[in-house]
């Protein structure tokens, strides 16, 4: 057997087809899914320890199991919008192998009871959706979808559905309201998506990369499933590494394999002659870390505890040629962009801390106002609606934290250039009324 | 919704974003749900705008997709494009018109048939993408057939700096290739084959997935 | 659907114990306790909480994040905390956002003062902002709409308009636009907010982003004073608050009764308060100049000598008829002094529709078969019959949408004009416009299982299948049946309604029943006051039966009948048959009328007309379509001469030798309380500011019973045929109203005449959509604009009535008719010498 799962000769010619994906062994999980009852699929992925995917990393099987059993009408909803910048290994998974996908998310829907299925695909991928929407096609033609599959008592329905260039439809509720029809503002929580979630119904929404890993689940059993990785962190990971690397791309790891062979030994490290500045782990949503933390294994628990997270494992790599100062200012400006606009502090937090930013580039601002964009984005974290806004604040905060000096440094610089001249005494501006 | 503006014009009034300076025109009727009786649909539109409801379990489900066929249909979301789904599908136009402002990409203004969005966000800007941005901004000049953004990650960071042309991931992109991606355009041939991410094959192969321990 | 009952828990909120109903958000159950948690787009009357703001974050023991409060059910034990330093934090945070581009024009914005923006600033802000940054700047003030000026500097995106154009009117018009900081809040290309309860957005705007170009700079909130009444333009009597700065009213907001409006007001009400002020309002008492033949003014003593020679004259040849504003005391004091004085039984308030057996009047009205409005939204099905409550009685269209949105109310709309609530329906349906009496019969057929549902539905052109679902919808969908009913029914249908109500057993049972929209502000408190040709107060029967208003149209323009006395009536425009009318004033020998506006009848045709007040210079009580009794309290002074109706009529009285002994209007009240058993002992008091419905007090017991057994529902008149020519329907227009007319914000809304066509019947007659058509019936014809409409059903047309100019009332006769209607200016055109006053209406009036 490979050592990868959803990565095994992901290149082969026609993989994208029920015939090829067949061949090689596609929808014996199924079938064999189809034989347990639901409750012993469940046990699987609960026994798997498999965590997941899409950023937030809640074990999969935990999820399903808060569905509320009985006969209702229940959802599974796939999160393809993968928007993460750094992200992108849910699109070569979807182009190249759209069966294990379908295969996937007919076994969660059978074990969370579910018979109405959606893929919310972003919008920009087009050809994914083009894969995608023959796959299921041929699923259907198959009988792996429809009434009745496999005799087996379980019917379901796979809608694609496209959406239409917005990052805040990954999120798990602004996506349901997108897939909805409406504006893709996340909703209130509680109540959860398990208990009230697409059309009112309990659903159950998980990452592309998730769902696919389930027919391995099933092939190879939860137990034996949860023997890969580490502790905490079962399983192979998909890893995007981008960025000032020489060889960019996805590869499939094992959890707990060192940062630095990833960066270094998959990905080839920064070009040569470059070192690198500092790294995003798990997306552009996760606090950067510094180079000594390469040697931390990549795992959920190791990148929590150096302060980041793992995300959707995406690792973005900066090496010493940028500025800190411009990698912050684009990031600001990409959250700021996709700010749904529904609650205060992620709309005008946002706003704000790009305005902030751009002040420092235009050489119009003084030390203090690191001081205001740090705390701009303490009153942000755990203010918002949804954690769009705690996905700037976070990475800028580390920013600012960990490289206070290069952008201390860059405002003097600036202002000298810009001719502002001594800085001078900060005064805030005091508001009517209130003392 | 692009950004337009890098700086903050610090004492400049007036609007950067469409809308905010308009009044209602006090000449126009209000805007309920378009009557058919007197609302012309094109029939093909009309099919696909009830197919994708059909598939739905609420018909308003259908809105992105019936949004995305009527800009096909008309090149963007035209007030005329909006009425029509508006009165397929039984909703306001205004309802459409705030789902269609809040997805990137529907347009509302109307735009040049070729769609190229390059990335501008960090993993590509680290490698180039602003500047590839301005090369194929400037390679269009004022086409009107040409509709250039910049855009957010279009999760193909492994082929930075990249662009999406018609749909169609092509990177990593050079300089150089501005000139040609906008020739290819206009010519109608392929653009970049040897560029386009669909016959890329995956980056892993070197990787070796360790043994657990 | 059984309303939810409140059961109370205990939390501790700041180290105090408070006990609140259970599942109250913490927002509201924090006032239980005293403590007041800001918010800004919380509001409970749009609906599910949003939680956008961010403004109500507390702490509540054991949950790691700060939660808003307004999204948090209050729950046993739980322990919440709102003025710790991570509260605190938080609330500072908030407000320093809020306040990043939000402009600091307080002292020239309309809300400042009465803005809660600056207030929770105040009250919970850090006093400073470090934003250094340009603020926005737009241009200011944009218009929205006619009615209401946006300024989107300083709007704060709590999400209130939004919503309430979406989740509670409906209108989906109002909507946020680009999303994140760029998010505006628009229409649809440039159109403008224009629905008929577009103003509350106004009131519910928590800063001066909206504001109404009424009331803009008209006055600041320590110079204004608030005056509670009711408002009296249309039979929902919603209550209201009145704006009152030196003897003007300034503007007009809503006051919340659950009971009656549910704290929403239509455009009509909020903004036809600038009639009140109108230029032509009268306010001196006017009598024909014999030489001139002009109306002049004159002395009161003069008007009131000249008034009660002619009605004296009159004597038992005189009529009344009483509408609009009329308040139940006024009525009452009315009918005594025709009855008592003039020893005339000729009184009516029922705007020129059929008279209604007294016996079926108490049926219907009988305690036990009455729902009550809030029964509109936790019914399990209500089924809306002949009226179309957007025109007819404006807010209740709003307690419907929301039965329905938010309880699950099934709906089902019976009407011949297609209906607003359609798309809310489960199940609509329709009939021919003269088709009431068969469809109500064929509706009793599919409920009792009797009679020959197929052959009434043939009669009255409605689906048998379709009423056979409806039959099933409200035997199967549970007990708690509402059927709002209108009044233009007529009479013939109402026996199988009361048939209907029984077979479905809703007499007796709590959340079920019927409810009537009468014609006319206060319709249902006249006919109880006694302002009925065969009704005197409290139902009773009257001691001579007169005729009713048709009649009386008829014996005036005979001769029959001698004097005209109107009180707030204008039948030339509001009943039916025009031109009738038309003669009838001509013909009279006297017209007396009291009024607040001038019509040309008056102008032509008066003998005197008294000054009137308007319903903010009143005091007084009027009746709710569900029995709840409300006051009317004076607003503002009277202006110029204007005196007390209620005195006027006593004065008139001593004068034709009946002294009413009442010198003040609660002694009105007296009298009339007096008068009407079922309103025993009901004092001002008990009435108070919220109304009391008398089907509640004990006194009830006094009032009529319902039959025991079902009535003879008598044989219905098929509809007529379309058979080329078209069936006439006609509808009122909430617009279609001279106070509308004469209010400056309004007058743009003013109902303008329009043929509305089914698509085939538009396209046999060669006419588009905006082409003029003659409507002629006889040798009357009726200029309007096609109006093609996909769901109005072919074979007929629908006309406005009580439009200004070429209302429909010009067409129609006794029976429901058919008309012909043809392309207007193509061929010659049809011989108009009918047209009233004989002058055809030019293209301008047409299009105008
Ligand atoms: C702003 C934001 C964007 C997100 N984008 C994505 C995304 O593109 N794809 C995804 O799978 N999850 C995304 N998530 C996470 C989802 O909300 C959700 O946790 C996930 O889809 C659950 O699937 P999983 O349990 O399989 O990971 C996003 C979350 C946030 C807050
Ligand atoms: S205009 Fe007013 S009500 Fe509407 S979103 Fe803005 S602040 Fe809220
Ligand atoms: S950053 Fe450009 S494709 Fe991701």
């Amino acid at each position: 057997m490979s050592d990868k799962l959803l990565f095994d000769r992901i290149d082969e010619p026609g993989l994208d087809t029920i015939e090829v994906y067949m061949r090689r062994g596609g929808y014996e999980s199924l079938k064999r899914a189809l034989r347990m009852t639901p409750e012993e699929v469940l046990q699987n992925l609960l026994d798997s320890g498999l965590r997941g995917r899409g950023g937030a990393g809640f074990a999969m099987g935990k999820k399903v199991s808060f569905l509320p059993r009985g006969a209702m009408d229940k959802y599974l909803v796939c999160n393809a919008d993968e928007s993460e910048p750094g992200t992108f290994k849910d699109r070569e998974l979807m182009q190249k192998s759209p069966h294990m996908l379908v295969e996937g998310m007919i076994i969660a829907a059978y074990a969370a009871g579910a018979n109405r299925s959606f893929i919310y695909i972003r919008g920009e991928y087009e050809l994914q959706a083009m894969k995608l929407e023959a796959a299921i096609h041929e699923a259907r033609e198959a009988g792996f979808l429809g009434e009745d599959i496999l005799g087996s008592g379980h019917s379901q329905t796979l809608v694609l559905h496209r959406g239409a260039g917005a990052y805040i439809c990954g999120e798990e509720t602004g996506l349901l309201d997108s897939l909805e029809g409406k504006r893709g503002n996340p909703r209130l929580k509680p109540p959860f998506p398990a208990n009230q979630g697409l059309y009112q119904g309990p659903t159950l929404i998980n990452n592309v990369e998730t769902l696919a890993t389930v027919p391995h689940i099933i092939k190879m059993g939860g137990t034996e499933y949860a023997k890969l990785g580490v502790d905490n962190s079962a399983g192979t990971k998909l890893i995007s590494i981008s960025g000032n690397v020489q060889r960019p791309g996805n590869y499939e790891i094992e959890l707990g394999m060192k940062s630095r062979d990833i960066v270094y030994g998959l990905a080839g490290g920064p070009e040569p002659g470059r070192e690198i500045k500092f790294w995003f782990p798990g997306g552009s949503s996760s606090p950067v870390l510094t180079p000594e933390d390469l040697e931390l294994p990549y795992d959920f628990d190791s990148m929590a505890k150096a302060g980041s997270m793992l995300g959707s494992g995406a690792i973005i790599v900066v090496d010493d040629s940028n500025s800190v100062v411009d990698v912050a200012l684009t990031l600001a400006k990409f959250y700021r962009h996709e700010s749904c606009g529904k609650c205060t502090p992620c709309r005008e937090g946002t706003n704000w801390t790009v305005k902030m930013l751009q002040r420092i580039h235009e050489g119009d601002a003084t030390p203090m106002d690191l001081d205001i964009i740090a705390s701009v984005q303490d009153q942000i974290m755990g203010n918002c609606l949804c954690v769009l806004g705690d996905a700037m604040a976070m990475p800028l905060s580390s920013m600012v934290a960990k490289f206070r000096g290069e952008f201390e440094q860059y405002i003097e610089e600036k202002r000298a250039a810009a001719g502002f001249g001594e800085m001078p005494e900060p005064s805030p501006i005091a508001i009517a009324g209130a003392a | 919704m692009s950004e337009q503006s890098p700086a903050v014009a610090r004492y400049g009034h007036g609007s950067r974003i469409p809308g905010w300076d308009d009044s209602v025109d006090l000449g126009k009727d209000p805007a309920p749900v378009p009557d058919p009786a007197t609302t012309p649909v094109p029939p093909q539109l009309r099919e696909q705008i009830e197919a994708a409801m059909a598939k739905y379990p609420n018909f308003r489900s259908a809105a992105i997709p019936a949004l995305h066929a009527a800009q096909d249909l008309h090149g963007w979301c035209s007030p005329e494009a909006i009425e029509q789904v508006a009165c397929v599908m039984r909703l306001t136009p205004g309802y459409l018109t705030a789902v269609a402002t809040f997805y990137d990409m529907f347009e509302t203004e109307p735009v040049g048939r070729h769609r190229v969005y390059v990335c501008t966000n960090i993993s590509c800007s680290l490698r180039g993408g602003p500047e590839l941005l301005a090369a194929v901004q400037q390679a269009a000049g004022e086409d009107p057939d040409f509709n250039v953004r910049g855009f957010e990650c279009l999760g193909a960071c492994d082929i930075a700096p990249m662009a999406s042309v018609n749909g169609e991931f092509v990177g990593p992109l050079e300089l150089a290739d501005a000139e040609q991606l906008v020739a290819d355009l206009r010519e109608g041939r392929e653009v970049l084959p040897e560029k386009q991410l669909s016959r890329r094959a995956c980056a892993d192969p070197g990787a070796k997935a360790q043994a657990h321990e | 659907m059984p309303r939810p009952e409140r059961r109370f828990v205990t939390f501790s909120i700041d180290g105090r114990e408070v006990s609140a109903p259970e599942g109250v958000m913490l927002v509201d159950g924090a006032k239980y306790g005293d403590v007041e948690i800001p918010v800004f787009c919380y509001e409970p009357k749009l609906g599910a909480p949003v939680g956008a703001c961010r403004m109500c974050l507390v702490e509540v023991e054991g949950i790691p994040k700060l939660q808003t409060a307004c999204s948090t059910p209050v729950k046993d034990g739980m322990v919440v905390h709102t003025q710790t330093d991570r509260v605190r934090e938080a609330q500072n945070s908030v407000i320093e956002f809020l306040l990043v581009n939000h402009p600091l024009d307080c002292p020239v914005c309309d809300k400042g003062g009465e803005c809660p923006l600056q207030d929770i600033t105040f009250g919970w802000g850090r006093g400073i902002s470090r934003m250094v940054e340009p603020k926005r700047h737009f241009k200011k003030p944009l218009e929205l709409s006619p009615l209401i000026a946006i300024d989107r500097e300083r709007c704060i995106l709590c999400y209130r308009c939004v919503r309430f154009s979406q989740e509670v009117s409906e209108d989906y018009q109002l909507v946020l636009n680009e999303r994140g900081a760029s998010t505006y809040v628009g229409t649809f290309d440039g159109h403008p907010y224009v629905a008929p309860f577009s103003g509350n957005i106004i009131e519910l705007c928590p800063v001066g982003a909206l504001t109404s170009r009424a009331y803009r700079f008209r006055a600041r909130p320590w110079d204004i004073e608030g005056a509670g009444s009711v408002c009296t333009h249309c039979p929902a009597q919603c209550n209201v608050e009145f704006t009152v700065r030196d003897e003007r009213v300034l503007r007009v907001l809503a006051r919340d009764n659950e009971g009656v409006d549910d704290g929403w007001l239509c455009d009509k009400g909020r903004f036809a308060y600038q009639a009140i002020h109108s230029e032509e309002r009268i306010t001196e008492p006017l009598v024909r100049d014999s030489e001139s033949g002009e109306l002049v003014p004159a002395t009161w003593e003069y008007a009131l000598d000249v008034a009660a020679a002619a009605l004296q004259a009159g004597g038992s040849k005189t009529a009344a008829l009483a509408g609009g504003t009329t308040t139940n005391e006024e009525g009452f004091l009315l009918q005594r002094v025709v009855r008592e004085a003039l020893k005339s039984p000729h009184v009516d308030s029922r705007a020129g529709l059929p008279q209604v057996d007294l016996g079926l009047q108490q049926a219907l009205a009988a305690p036990g078969l009455q729902a009550t409005i809030p029964d509109l939204e936790f019914a399990h099905t209500v089924l809306v019959l002949g009226t179309d409550p957007i025109d007819d009685v404006a807010s209740l269209d709003l307690r419907i949408r929301k039965g329905v949105r938010r309880n699950g109310v099934k709906l089902a709309v019976a009407t011949s004009r297609p209906s607003a609530l359609d798309p809310n329906a489960k199940l609509w349906l329709r009939y021919a416009p003269g088709g009431e009496h068969a469809f109500v019969a064929a509706l009793e057929a599919a409920v009792t299982g009797s009679g020959d549902l197929s052959a009434l539905c043939d009669a009255a052109d409605a689906d048998p299948k379709a009423l056979e679902a409806l039959a099933a919808l409200l035997k199967d969908g549970g007990e708690d049946v509402v059927i709002l009913w209108s009044q233009r029914l007529g009479a013939a249908p109402l026996p199988a309604l009361l048939n209907v109500a029984a077979a479905l057993r809703l007499e007796g049972r709590d959340g079920a029943g019927l409810i009537e929209v009468p014609v006319g502000g206060n319709g249902r408190g006249l006919r109880e006051a006694g302002v009925q040709s065969n009704g005197g107060p409290g139902l009773s029967a009257p001691k001579a039966p007169g005729k009713p208003a048709r009649e009386i149209a008829a014996a005036l323009a005979s001769g029959d009948l001698s004097t005209l006395w109107l009180l707030h009536a204008d039948p030339v425009r509001d009943y039916a048959d025009r031109r009738l009318w038309e003669r009838a004033a001509a013909n009279a020998d006297a017209l007396v009328a009291h009024a607040t506006l001038l019509n040309d009848t008056l102008r032509e045709h008066a003998t005197v007309v008294f000054p009137a007040e308007s319903y903010a210079e009143k005091e007084g009580t009027i009746v709710n379509l569900d029995g709840r009794v409300q006051r009317l309290r004076v607003a503002i002074g009277r202006p110029g001469a204007v005196r007390a109706e209620w005195q006027v009529i006593a004065d008139l009285s001593k004068r034709l030798g009946l002294d009413l002994g009442v010198l003040t209007g609660p002694m009105a009240t007296r009298q009339l309380v007096e008068a009407v058993p079922f309103y025993a002992g009901l004092t001002l008091k008990e009435i108070g500011g919220r109304g009391v419905r008398w089907q509640e007090r004990e006194a009830a017991s006094a009032a009529p019973a319902a039959p025991a057994g079902p009535v003879e529902s008598g044989e219905p008149l098929p509809a007529p045929r379309p058979n080329g020519a078209l069936r006439l329907g006609t509808y009122r227009p909430i617009w279609a109203a001279p106070e509308v007319e004469v209010s400056p914000a309004l007058k743009f809304l003013a109902a303008k005449q329009q043929a509305e066509l089914s698509p085939v019947d538009a396209e046999r007659l060669g006419v588009d959509n905006g082409a003029k058509v003659s409507v002629t019936a006889g040798d009357a014809t009726v200029l309007a604009k096609v109006f093609v409409r996909g769901n109005v059903p072919a074979g007929t047309v629908f006309l406005a009535e009580a439009t200004a100019e070429q209302s429909a009332t010009e067409l129609l006769g006794e029976a429901p008719q058919l008309v012909s209607v043809e392309p207007y200016g193509q061929r010659p055109p049809v011989p108009l010498e009918g047209l009233a006053r004989g002058a055809r209406p030019s293209d301008d009036e047409v299009n105008s």
